[in-house]
C-alpha cells in the first residue's frame, strides 16, 4: 500500500467537528453547556444509555452534515443509516458508539488547495460524541454532558504532501465551517487524527490521536514530520505507532506500537431507521447554503477587478466577504479592497476581536470610505474613526462635521500652519538643512499636528520643501 | 372456580359502587403476594404505587362522578414484564446486573395504560433479558414461575410470569408482555390465555429494555382476547420517542371481536403439522381450524417453507448480534450491580459481567459477538439478514391470497422442569421453531386458547399480514367462542 507514494510527506486527516445544533444528536439535551455547568447535569436516560432509552435523530444534525458533504463536493447516499460501533471504554454510555460505517452520508470528496492539488475527502459521516474523563484523584471521572453531541467526522485521503498543505487544508476547512454556519469557533470543538509518514522511512506511519484545536492540529503536524526525519537522520528504525500531543510541550509521544486491526463489530442500529436523503432534500439543503469563499474570491477577482490576494483574504470570512461586496456596490471596489483588507483586520486584530463578533453596521463603513473616497477626510482621520466605530457604532459623516475632520485643502490655511512650524522649531529646520531628512519628517508631523490629522500629507510635503 | 369477570364487567363493579379501586387494588395485591409463594409469577409487586394509583382513581372518580370515568381500563390491575420500564419500581429484565435500577422514567406504553386508568400490581418474571422459551433461564437470585396448571410444568418462557399471573388471577387482568422470538405466544399458549403479538412498531418500544431492536415487541395478554385487543388498542400508537414506531392509525381493535369471519380465507401452513407435533396438539389445532369452516371461512393448506426451515439460525443470529451490543452497557458503572471498584476498568467490567450474567446470557453474548465479527459478518450477521428479507417474501406472497395462516403456536404441550433439564441448548432453541417466523418478519400473531389435551393446554396461532391485527382478532374470537362453549359443555 505504501508503494504508491512518492512524495517527501504524506499526511492524512480524520477531523471530527462538533455540529453548532440546539440539542444533542438523538436527545432533546441542549447541546451547548451553560457557564459554570456541573458535571452529569446535562445529560438523560438517552444519553445516559439507560435501560429502555432509545435514541431520536435531530434533523438538525442531517441537514447540516449534508451542507458539509456538498461543500466537499461529495457524493451524497440515498440512505442515512446509522450503525453500532462497538467497544468497551469508560467513556461510552452504551459501550458502543452510534456512528456511520458501510455507508457514510457522503464520500468521494474533494477540495483544491491554492497550488492547483487536490485533496480527497474519503468519507463524511455523523456520530455520536462520547463523554469526558476528568482525571482527578485516583479515579477517573466520567462526566456526560458532552455525551451525545452531533459530530461530523470528515476523512481525507492520503493526499498532503507536506504541513503546510495540511495547513492550508485545515484553513479551507475553518473558512467553510464559517460559512456554512454548522461549527461555532468557540462554542464548538474540533478535533482530528492524523497520520503522518515521510519518504525517508519507507512511509512508516504514525497517528498521532486527537489532538484539539486548528492552532494544535497544525504544531502536531509539523512537529511530528521534524520528528521523523531527525529520527531518520540520527539512524534509527520508525516503527508504525500511535501517538499523543502533547500541547504543553509541543511534542507527540508514543502512546502504543503494533496496532492490531480493531474490529468494532459493527452492525446497524435498528432503533434509528434508515432516513431517506431525497433529491429534493438535497437540493433545498443547497439552494439554503451561502456562495463559499472560492465562488466569492472568484467573482471579487472578476467582477470587481482586485488583486487575487486582496481577494482571497477577502473571501475567508463570511462577514468580510459579504460587508466587502455591499461596500463595493458604492465605493470604487479597489479602495474598499485595500481598506477592509488591511485597515479593518489590522484594526480589528489591535482590538483582538473576531469576525463572529464584528458589529460594524455596512452604512458606516459606506459613509466613511465614501469620505475617503472624495478626499473630504485624509486617510489619517479615516483610520482613526475606524478604530471607533470597531468599539462602538456611530455616524463617520456626523462625526467629522461634529469635530471639524474635514480635510484642509485651503493651501492658504495650510500654509499658515507650516509657516508657523517652522517659526517654532528653528533648530531642527537648521538640522534639515545640514542634511538630516529625519527632521523634514518631524516637521511634516508638526503640521499634521496642527491640523489634527486633517491635511494632505503630500500638500504639507510640497509646502515645507518650498518653504524652506 | 367462579367465572372471572371481565375488564367491563370489572368497570361496571366500579360504576356501581360494589367496589372500590382501591378495595379491588388491594384484593389483587394480596392474591399476588399469596400466588407469588408457589408460582412466582412477580419479580417485584409493586404495592406502593398501585396502592397510590388506586386511590387517585377513587378519588378522582369521587370529584368528578364515578359514571363521568371514560378511562378504557379504568381501576384494572396491570402485570407489567420485568423488561418494561415502570418508574421509580425496580426494572430488572430478570438479571441480577440490573437488580437495583429504578427507571426515572415510565415505558410509553405503560404510561398511556396508567393514563387509561391500569393500576400497576407488579414486573413478572422472565427468563433473564428474554433469552428463553421456559422461563428457566431467569437471572441469578430469580426463582422460576410455574405453569398455573401443574406446578412441575413451565409456564413457557420468556413472558412467563405475565402469561401465568393473567391465567391464575381471579381478577380481570391486564398484561404487557414483550417477544422476541415467540416470548408471547409461546408461553400463553402454554398457560392458555389470549396473547396478542402486534406488528413490530405497532406499540413503542420506548422503556422496554432492549434484546434485539429489530424484533422486540411488546404485546399484551389477557383471559380473553376482547381484553388483550383492549389494551392493545389503548396502548398502540406512534410514540416520536420511537423511531420505529409506526403513524399508521390504530383501529378500534375490540370492535373486530365477534364479527363474522364469513368469506374470510386462512392458509393452513402444512409444515406446522408434521413430524415433532405432537398429535393431541395437532388434534385441538384441527378442531380449531373446524370451527372456523362451519362459520364460513375458507381454509386451505399452504406451504411455508423458509421460516421453519431456516427461522431458528436466523433468529439466533440476528438475536444474539444485537443483543451482544445491547448488553454491552452493562458495565457496572452507571445502574444496577456493581462491585467494589478495583482494578482498572477493562477488569473491572469483566469481573462485574462474569459475576452477574448467567450463563446462558454469556452464551448468547458470546454467540452474538462471533457472528458480527469482521470476517464473519457477511456469512453470519448479513446472511441472516438476507434470509429475513426472504422469508418475508414468502409470507407477503402468502397474504395476497390469505388474510391469516394458521398452526398450532408450539408443537409440544408444556413439559416438566426435569424433561427441559434433559434438553440440549439447542433442543431449548427449537421450541420456537413455529412462531419464530412471524417474529423475525414482524408479522402480527395471535395466541388463541384450545381445548386442552391430557389435561394440559392447546393454543393455536394466527399469523397476519403487518398492521392486520384486527383480522387475527376477528378470527381468533371465532375459535375462541366455540372453545368456550366446548369447555362449558365438558365441564
Amino acid at each position: 500500500m505504501a508503494k504508491q507514494f512518492t512524495t517527501p510527506v504524506v499526511i492524512g486527516l480524520e477531523v471530527h467537528v462538533e455540529l453548532d445544533t440546539e440539542t444533542k444528536l438523538f436527545c432533546s439535551c441542549s447541546r451547548r453547556s451553560a457557564e459554570g455547568e456541573q458535571p452529569n447535569t446535562r445529560c438523560c436516560e438517552v444519553c445516559l444509555g439507560m435501560p429502555g432509552s432509545k435514541p431520536v435523530l435531530n434533523k438538525k444534525a442531517i441537514e447540516y452534515a449534508l451542507r458539509l458533504c456538498l461543500a466537499f463536493a461529495c457524493d451524497i447516499d440515498q440512505e442515512l443509516i446509522f450503525s453500532r460501533k462497538s467497544y468497551f471504554y469508560p467513556d461510552l454510555a452504551k459501550n458502543f458508539q452510534i456512528s456511520q460505517f458501510e455507508r457514510p452520508l457522503g464520500k468521494h470528496g474533494k477540495i483544491s488547495l491554492s497550488d492547483g492539488s487536490t485533496i480527497g475527502i474519503t468519507r463524511i459521516h455523523l456520530e455520536e460524541d462520547p463523554a469526558s474523563l476528568v482525571h482527578e484523584s485516583k479515579y477517573v471521572l466520567v462526566d456526560y454532558n458532552r455525551s451525545g453531541n452531533p459530530l461530523c467526522e470528515i476523512v481525507t485521503e492520503p493526499d498532503m504532501e507536506s504541513p503546510e498543505q495540511a495547513r492550508e487544508f485545515m484553513k479551507k476547512l475553518n473558512t467553510i465551517l464559517g460559512y456554512l454556519a454548522v461549527f461555532h469557533h468557540q462554542h464548538c470543538v474540533i478535533k482530528a487524527d492524523a497520520n503522518v509518514s515521510i519518504k525517508e522511512s519507507g512511509y512508516v506511519r504514525s497517528e498521532i490521536k486527537n489532538v484539539t484545536g486548528f492552532k494544535e492540529i497544525e504544531r502536531a503536524l509539523f512537529y511530528e514530520v521534524v520528528r521523523q526525519k531527525r529520527a531518520i537522520a540520527d539512524g534509527e528504525t520508525l516503527v508504525q505507532d500511535t501517538r499523543g500531543w502533547n500541547a504543553e510541550k509541543g511534542t507527540t509521544y508514543r502512546m502504543r506500537t503494533k496496532e492490531t486491526e480493531a474490529d468494532y463489530g459493527y452492525i446497524l442500529d435498528a432503533d434509528l431507521v434508515p432516513i431517506d436523503i431525497t433529491e429534493e432534500m438535497v437540493s433545498k439543503v443547497l439552494h439554503s447554503m451561502p456562495e463559499l469563499a472560492e465562488a466569492k474570491k472568484k467573482k471579487f477577482i472578476e467582477k470587481h477587478h482586485i488583486a487575487e490576494l486582496d481577494a482571497e483574504v477577502l473571501s475567508q470570512e463570511k462577514k468580510l466577504a459579504e460587508l466587502f461586496e455591499r461596500v463595493a456596490e458604492q465605493i470604487n471596489p479597489i479602495l474598499a479592497a485595500k481598506w477592509l483588507r488591511r485597515e479593518l483586520v489590522r484594526v480589528m486584530n489591535y482590538n483582538k476581536q473576531t469576525f463572529d463578533d464584528l458589529a460594524i453596521d455596512e452604512t458606516h463603513m459606506i459613509e466613511l470610505l465614501s469620505m475617503v473616497e472624495k478626499k473630504e477626510i485624509t486617510d489619517q482621520v479615516a483610520q482613526k474613526i475606524l478604530e471607533e466605530l470597531i468599539v462602538k457604532p456611530f455616524s463617520p459623516k456626523e462625526h467629522v462635521r461634529e469635530k471639524g475632520l474635514q480635510a484642509v485643502s485651503d493651501t492658504g490655511e495650510l500654509e499658515k500652519a507650516c509657516k508657523q512650524v517652522v517659526f517654532e522649531n528653528p533648530s531642527v529646520v537648521k538640522e534639515f538643512k545640514s542634511g538630516n531628512e529625519k527632521s523634514f519628517q518631524f516637521l511634516v508631523g508638526q503640521v499634521m499636528r496642527k491640523t489634527q490629522g486633517k491635511a494632505d500629507p503630500r500638500m504639507v510635503n510640497e509646502l515645507l520643501k518650498k518653504l524652506l | 372456580m367462579a367465572t372471572v369477570p371481565s375488564i367491563s364487567e370489572t368497570i361496571s363493579q366500579f360504576k356501581r359502587k360494589d367496589i372500590t379501586v382501591e378495595e379491588h387494588t388491594a384484593k389483587a395485591l394480596d392474591e399476588a403476594k399469596k400466588l407469588n409463594q408457589d408460582y412466582f409469577y412477580y419479580n417485584v409487586i409493586s404495592e406502593d404505587l398501585a396502592l397510590d394509583q388506586a386511590r387517585a382513581l377513587d378519588k378522582k372518580a369521587a370529584k368528578q362522578g364515578i359514571q363521568e370515568s371514560r378511562e378504557k381500563l379504568f381501576g384494572i390491575p396491570l402485570a407489567v414484564k420485568d423488561s418494561i420500564c415502570v418508574k421509580g419500581i425496580e426494572s430488572s429484565a430478570g438479571s441480577r446486573m440490573l437488580k437495583g435500577y429504578f427507571p426515572v422514567f415510565n415505558a410509553t406504553v405503560v404510561q398511556r395504560a396508567m393514563n387509561q386508568g391500569c393500576v400497576v400490581i407488579g414486573k413478572t418474571a422472565q427468563d433473564e433479558f428474554g433469552f428463553g422459551a421456559f422461563s428457566v433461564n431467569v437471572g441469578l437470585g430469580f426463582a422460576i414461575p410455574r405453569n398455573p396448571f401443574d406446578k412441575q410444568r413451565t409456564t413457557g418462557g420468556s413472558s412467563g410470569g405475565g402469561v401465568g399471573i393473567t391465567q391464575k388471577t381471579g381478577y380481570a387482568y391486564a398484561s404487557f408482555v414483550e417477544s422476541t422470538g415467540g416470548s408471547i405466544v409461546e408461553p400463553a399458549s402454554f398457560c392458555s390465555v389470549a396473547g396478542i403479538c402486534p406488528t413490530y412498531g405497532r406499540l413503542s418500544r420506548y422503556g422496554l429494555i432492549d434484546f434485539s431492536n429489530s424484533m422486540d415487541k411488546i404485546g399484551t395478554a389477557a383471559k380473553t382476547i376482547q381484553d388483550a385487543a383492549l389494551l392493545l388498542e389503548a396502548s398502540a400508537g406512534h410514540d416520536n420517542r420511537d423511531s420505529t414506531s409506526s403513524a399508521s392509525p390504530v383501529p378500534q381493535y375490540t370492535s373486530f371481536v365477534g364479527k363474522p369471519v364469513r368469506g374470510m380465507r386462512v392458509g393452513i401452513i402444512k409444515e406446522a403439522f408434521g413430524e415433532g407435533v405432537d398429535p393431541g396438539v395437532a388434534a385441538s389445532v384441527r378442531k380449531g381450524i373446524e370451527w372456523l369452516e362451519q362459520q364460513g371461512a375458507q381454509c386451505d393448506e399452504v406451504s411455508l417453507e423458509l421460516p421453519i426451515k431456516y427461522g431458528i439460525p436466523t433468529y439466533y443470529l440476528l438475536g444474539t448480534s444485537e443483543a451482544s451490543t445491547n448488553l454491552a452497557k452493562y458495565c457496572g458503572m452507571r445502574y444496577g450491580a456493581a462491585d467494589p471498584l478495583e482494578g482498572n476498568f477493562n477488569s473491572y467490567f469483566t469481573k462485574v459481567r462474569s459475576h452477574h450474567f448467567s450463563e446462558e446470557v454469556k452464551r448468547r453474548i458470546m454467540l452474538g459477538t462471533f457472528a458480527r465479527m469482521a470476517g464473519f459478518r457477511d456469512a453470519y450477521y448479513l446472511k441472516a439478514a438476507k434470509v429475513r428479507e426472504k422469508m418475508l417474501q414468502e409470507y407477503k406472497h402468502l397474504f395476497s391470497t390469505y388474510d391469516a395462516l394458521v398452526s398450532p403456536t408450539v408443537a409440544i404441550q408444556p413439559p416438566t422442569f426435569s424433561e427441559i433439564e434433559k434438553l440440549t441448548p439447542l433442543q431449548h432453541y427449537m421450541m420456537d421453531m413455529l412462531c419464530v417466523g412471524p417474529n423475525i418478519t414482524g408479522l402480527p400473531h395471535l395466541n388463541v386458547p384450545l381445548p386442552f389435551s391430557k389435561g394440559l393446554p392447546v393454543g393455536m396461532m394466527l399469523i397476519g399480514d403487518h398492521f392486520q391485527e384486527s383480522k387475527l382478532i376477528q378470527l381468533g374470537s371465532a375459535v375462541e367462542e366455540q372453545a368456550m362453549k366446548h369447555k362449558a359443555i365438558q365441564q
